[in-house]
C-alpha cells in the first residue's frame, strides 16, 4: 500500500509540463500520429526547459497560423512523453473554413511581400527591446521578489519569441515553397539542384559574422604568441591556460567583450543546462584552437565572394530563361527565397539561442537564492522543477523543501537520457506511410521545408552505399567523423567529413574547416543545408541511417550532386 | 527683310513646336542633346502661311468652304468633294519663285553640306499636334524641284478628307491648317529600327528594348516582319538577343524605296553589333534622363559611316506603354500563395 501510494505521488511529480503529458489513450484518439522532434529534442529535454518549449513552441506555431490564417493548417498541438517532444499537426477540417481562411491569408501574408526587411526588423528590434529590459536588473543586488519578477517577465519574452518566431517562419517558409514551385514550373528544377542553391546563397548573415570574429580572434591570438598555448589545451583548461600566460589576460579581456556582445547563445540550442558562451567561453575558444589548427586564412571571405559570383550567374541565367513579363514578380520572389535562408540562420541567434540563454541567466539566479535558502542543493537543480515549483518557493526559500521533487525528477530525467524515445508513436493500423502523406497534405510550410524534406531517389547504376537528397553541390572524399551531440565537436579534425544525426547554429564553425557533411535529416532549408552552401561544401541530406552506417575515420566519397555516398574502406 | 521662315534644325528646340510642329521642334531638341541627327532644314507654318497668301490662295479656299456652310458638317460625300476641289487648287498654284529659290538655296546648301549633289532626302509632314491623315513621308527624294514638289504635297496633304474630317469634328477652323515640313538628309541606312527605354507590354523599366531590322527602318515601324530583338538590362547592360529570320527589307530605289528580299547570308545574323547596342542604349538613357521619362526613339545605323557616328536618331518621343500596376506583381504573388495552400 505504502509503495503504490509512493508511486503514485512520483507520477504527480513527474508531470512536467501540467496538461501536456502525453497520454496514449486521449492522444491517438485525437491524433493518430505524433511525431517526435529529433532536432530538438534528443536528448530528452530537462524538465524545466521541455516546459519552456511544449508550452510556448506549441503557443507560437498556432499563434503563427492563426495570424496568417494558413487556410490548411492551424499549427501544431505537442506533448511532452520522457523529456521528448511529440507533435502533430492540426488541419483545418472543412473546406467552407479554408475558404474563409483563404480571404484573411491574403491580407495578412501581404506584408511579407510589400516590405519583408522592414518586417523582420521590426520584431527583431522588438525582442532585442526585450533582452535588454531583461538584462537591465542586477540578478545579484535584486531582492528575491525582483528575481522572481524577472523570472516571469522571461516566461513572457519567450512567450513572444514563440510567436515571432513562427509568424515569421510560417510566412517566409511560404513563399520560399511557392519559389521553389515556380522554379520547377518554368525551369524544371527544385530545391535539391545545385543550380537552385546557387540562386539563393551567398548572403551575409548573424551567425556567420559571429565565426568569422572568432577567426579573427585567432589571428590576433597568434600575433600574442598564444598560439602554443591554445594548441596545446583542452576545453576544461583552456580558459586557465590563456589567462596565465603572457598577454592571455588582456587577450581574454577583449574576448569576453566580444562575448558579451555576441556570446548569448547556448551550447547546445534547445536546452538550458550546459553554460552559455558568456560563462563559459570554453566552446568558442575551442572553435578558435580549431582555426589554429587548420591554419591559413579564413577561406569564408573567399569563399563567399566566390557563392556571390556565382549567384549572380546563376540569377542572371535564370532570368534569361523566364519571360519578360514575368520577370517582376519572379524578381521579388526570388529576393524573398533568398531571405529565407538569412532568416533561417538570424532567427536561431536572435530568437531561440539569445531566449534560451536569457531563461538560463534568470532561472540560476533564482536556483542561487533557492539553493541560498536551502529549498534546493546547488543552484543547477532549478533545471528539475518547473515555475508553480519555483513560485511555491522563490520569494522565502527558507520555508520550503523542494529536493525530494528535484531527487524524483533528476531520477526521471536520467532514466530518459538511457532509452531514446521513438521517433513517431502511431494508432493502431495507422503506418508511417499515412503518417507523412498526412504531413505533406497539410501544406504546412515547416512540415514540408523543415520536417519531411524530399526523399532520396535511389539510383541503383550509382552503385552507392547509401543515398540522400543535395542540400548543398560538390563532391569530396574523406574521413569520415561521426558526431553525436554538441559536446563532441571539440573532436573534429580539418578535412573531415561530419556526419551527424542534424546539426544547428552552435555547430557553425567547424562547417569553416571541414570537407562536407552528411545528415540523417534535413530539408533545403536546414541549418546544415545553409551553412554548408555558404562554405561551398557538399551536404547530403535525408541519408536517414548515416550515423549508423559509417564509423569515425573510415574513408567516405560524397558525391552530393548526385546524392550519393560511397564507403571507400569498409 | 522678309520675315525667316526655313530654320536649320540645330536652330530649333522644343520651344519652337508652334512654329515648325512637332518633328522638327524633336530633331532640334535631339540636336541640343548631342545626338546625332541626320543633318537638313525645316520649314516653318510661316511657309504655308506665305504660300498662301502671296499665290492668294487661301483666301479662295477659304471663300469655297464659306460657300459649303453648314453642309460640309454632314456629308461625307461633299468632305470627299472638297479635299478633292482643294487639293486641285494647290496642285494647280505652283510656289512662287522667290519662295522655290529659297528651298533650292537651302536643299543646295544641304547637298554641299553632305559633300553629295542631288542628295536623297526625306520630306516629311511636321504638325504641331497630331492629325489623321497628315503623316506624309516621301523617301529618297532628289533634285530641288522634287523637293519642292513634295513640300506642296505635305501641305495639300491637309486637305486630305480625314484632316478635313477631323478638323469639322473637332470644331477646328476647316479652312487652313498650317503644318511645317521636314526636310532631311536620307541616311544610307545598313540597318534601322526602334529603341524603346520601357518594356511596353509590362510597363517593366529596369530593361531596354531594341527591336531592328536590315534596311530602313519602315519594315519594323510598319510591323510587316519581325525584327531582331535585344533585351538590354539598365543596370549592368547585359544583353539578351532574340534574333529572327529576316527575310524581308525595305530599300532605297534610284527615286524612293521598295521592300525587298533580304540577301540569304544577312537573313539570320544579327542586324546590330554590339558596340552598336551599347551605342544606342548610352544615348537612349541619356534622353530618358533628360526627359524624365521612357522614350521612344528610332534609330538608323549609316553603311558608309565609323562607328560611333554611324549611329543617328531620327525620332524621339514619350514612349507610349502598359503602366505596371504598382502591386500588380505583389497581388500575382498573394494569388499564388494561397493556390499553394489548394494543391
Amino acid at each position: 500500500m505504502a509503495n503504490v501510494n509512493v508511486q503514485h505521488r512520483a507520477a504527480k511529480l513527474s508531470t512536467a509540463v501540467p496538461g501536456f503529458e502525453f497520454d496514449e489513450e486521449a492522444d491517438l484518439a485525437q491524433s493518430p500520429a505524433w511525431f517526435l522532434d529529433g532536432t530538438h529534442s534528443v536528448p530528452p529535454w530537462t524538465p524545466l526547459f521541455g516546459w519552456f518549449w511544449i508550452n510556448f513552441c506549441r503557443h507560437g506555431m498556432q499563434y503563427g497560423a492563426e495570424m496568417l490564417s494558413l487556410p490548411t493548417v492551424k499549427g501544431w498541438d505537442w506533448r511532452f512523453k520522457n523529456g521528448g517532444g511529440y507533435l502533430t499537426l492540426l488541419l483545418v477540417k472543412t473546406e467552407a473554413e479554408q475558404r474563409q481562411r483563404e480571404q484573411r491569408f491574403r491580407v495578412a501574408i501581404r506584408p511579407f511581400i510589400d516590405d519583408y526587411d522592414g518586417l523582420w526588423r521590426s520584431q527583431l528590434d522588438e525582442m532585442l527591446g526585450l533582452y535588454q529590459g531583461l538584462k537591465k536588473l542586477d540578478l545579484d543586488k535584486a531582492s528575491n521578489i525582483e528575481v522572481l519578477d524577472n523570472f516571469e517577465q522571461t516566461i513572457n519574452v519567450c512567450r513572444r519569441m514563440w510567436e515571432v518566431h513562427m509568424y515569421m517562419m510560417y510566412g517566409t517558409y511560404t513563399a520560399y515553397i511557392l519559389f521553389e514551385n515556380m522554379c520547377r514550373e518554368l525551369l524544371g528544377i527544385d530545391d535539391t539542384h545545385p543550380l537552385f542553391h546557387k540562386l539563393i546563397t551567398g548572403f551575409d548573415n548573424k551567425v556567420l559574422q559571429v565565426d568569422k570574429t572568432i577567426w579573427e580572434f585567432s589571428q590576433k591570438a597568434s600575433k600574442l604568441g598564444l598560439a602554443e598555448v591554445i594548441l596545446h589545451s583542452e576545453p576544461k583548461d583552456i580558459v586557465a591556460k590563456i589567462e596565465a600566460a603572457p598577454n592571455g589576460h588582456a587577450f581574454m579581456e577583449s574576448f569576453r567583450a566580444f562575448l558579451n556582445e555576441d556570446g548569448w547563445r547556448m551550447q547546445r540550442m534547445s536546452e538550458m543546462n550546459l553554460p552559455t558562451w558568456i560563462e563559459d567561453p570554453a566552446p568558442p575558444l575551442i572553435n578558435l584552437k580549431q582555426f589554429l589548427v587548420k591554419g591559413g586564412g579564413f577561406n569564408l571571405e573567399a569563399e563567399r565572394e566566390k557563392v556571390s559570383k556565382e549567384r549572380e550567374a546563376a540569377e542572371k541565367e535564370v532570368l534569361a530563361k523566364v519571360a519578360p513579363e514575368q520577370r517582376g514578380w519572379f524578381t521579388t520572389l526570388l529576393r524573398l527565397a533568398q531571405k529565407s535562408g538569412v532568416f533561417s540562420e538570424e532567427h536561431d541567434h536572435y530568437l531561440d539561442l539569445y531566449t534560451h540563454a536569457m531563461m538560463r541567466r534568470s532561472a540560476l539566479a533564482l536556483g542561487r537564492r533557492l539553493a541560498g535558502g536551502g529549498a534546493i542543493d546547488s543552484a543547477e537543480d532549478i533545471f528539475f522543477i518547473i515555475p508553480d515549483e519555483i513560485r511555491k518557493a522563490a520569494i522565502n526559500p527558507d520555508q520550503f523543501n523542494l529536493r525530494p521533487i528535484v531527487a524524483t525528477r533528476r531520477a526521471q530525467w536520467q532514466e530518459w537520457c538511457k532509452t531514446p524515445n521513438p521517433p513517431v508513436i502511431l494508432k493502431e493500423g495507422f503506418d508511417m506511410d499515412q503518417a507523412m502523406g498526412v504531413l505533406v497534405k497539410s501544406n504546412d510550410p515547416i512540415a514540408l521545408k523543415v520536417v519531411v524534406g524530399s526523399m532520396p531517389v535511389v539510383r541503383p547504376e550509382l552503385k552507392a552505399d547509401l543515398h540522400g537528397t543535395c542540400g548543398s553541390p560538390g563532391v569530396t572524399e574523406g574521413l569520415a567523423r561521426v558526431i553525436m551531440s554538441e559536446d563532441q565537436l571539440a573532436d573534429v579534425q580539418p578535412g573531415e567529413i561530419l556526419i551527424a544525426a542534424t546539426t544547428s547554429p552552435s555547430w557553425t564553425p567547424v562547417f569553416s574547416f571541414i570537407k562536407g557533411v552528411v545528415v540523417d535529416r534535413g530539408a533545403s532549408l536546414s541549418h546544415a543545408a545553409i551553412v554548408g552552401r555558404e562554405y561551398g561544401i557538399p551536404v547530403l541530406m535525408n541519408v536517414f541511417v548515416g550515423t549508423q552506417q559509417i564509423r569515425t575515420g573510415q574513408r567516405i566519397r560524397l558525391d552530393a550532386n548526385m546524392g550519393a555516398l560511397y564507403i571507400l574502406d569498409k | 527683310m522678309a520675315k525667316k521662315w526655313i530654320y536649320a534644325l540645330e536652330e530649333l528646340g522644343q520651344e519652337h513646336l508652334e512654329l515648325v510642329g512637332k518633328k522638327c521642334a524633336n530633331l532640334g531638341e535631339m540636336t541640343k542633346l548631342g545626338m546625332r541627327v541626320p543633318p537638313g532644314f525645316a520649314i516653318s507654318v510661316d511657309g504655308f502661311e506665305k504660300y498662301m497668301q502671296v499665290t492668294g490662295l487661301g483666301k479662295r479656299i477659304e471663300s469655297y468652304f464659306a460657300s459649303q456652310g453648314d453642309e460640309l458638317k454632314k456629308s461625307i460625300q461633299r468632305q470627299m468633294d472638297a479635299s478633292r476641289v482643294v487639293k486641285d487648287l494647290i496642285a494647280a498654284t505652283p510656289l512662287p519663285e522667290a519662295m522655290a529659290e529659297e528651298i533650292e538655296k537651302n536643299y543646295e546648301a544641304l547637298c554641299r553640306r553632305c559633300g553629295e549633289a542631288e542628295l536623297p532626302v526625306a520630306v516629311r509632314s511636321s504638325g504641331s499636334v497630331s492629325m489623321p491623315g497628315q503623316m506624309e513621308t516621301y523617301l529618297y527624294v532628289r533634285g530641288s524641284s522634287e523637293v519642292t514638289r513634295r513640300v506642296l504635297e505635305v501641305w495639300e496633304s491637309t486637305f486630305n478628307t480625314r484632316a478635313i474630317a477631323f478638323r469639322l469634328e473637332k470644331g477646328m477652323p476647316v479652312d487652313k491648317a498650317p503644318i511645317g515640313v521636314a526636310v532631311i538628309k536620307m541616311v544610307n541606312a545598313k540597318s534601322a529600327g526602334v529603341v524603346l527605354t520601357v518594356v511596353p507590354t509590362n510597363g517593366d523599366e529596369d530593361n531596354v528594348v531594341i527591336e531592328g531590322n536590315w534596311g530602313l527602318g519602315e519594315s519594323v515601324v510598319s510591323g510587316d516582319i519581325t525584327p531582331d530583338n535585344f533585351i538590354v538590362n539598365k543596370a549592368n547592360l547585359d544583353i539578351e538577343r532574340k534574333l529572327s529570320k529576316k527575310t524581308k527589307w525595305v530599300v532605297a530605289t534610284g527615286n524612293g524605296t521598295i521592300k525587298a528580299d533580304v540577301p540569304l547570308h544577312l537573313q539570320e545574323m544579327p542586324c546590330l553589333e554590339d558596340e552598336e547596342i551599347r551605342e544606342l542604349v548610352r544615348i537612349a538613357l541619356n534622353v530618358e534622363k533628360h526627359f524624365g521619362v521612357p522614350q521612344d526613339m528610332e534609330w538608323v545605323v549609316d553603311r558608309d559611316l565609323p562607328f560611333p557616328e554611324n549611329v543617328i536618331w531620327v525620332q524621339a518621343r514619350q514612349a507610349k506603354y502598359i503602366p505596371k500596376r504598382k502591386d500588380a506583381d505583389a497581388d500575382y504573388l498573394v494569388d499564388q500563395m494561397t493556390r499553394l495552400f489548394r494543391r
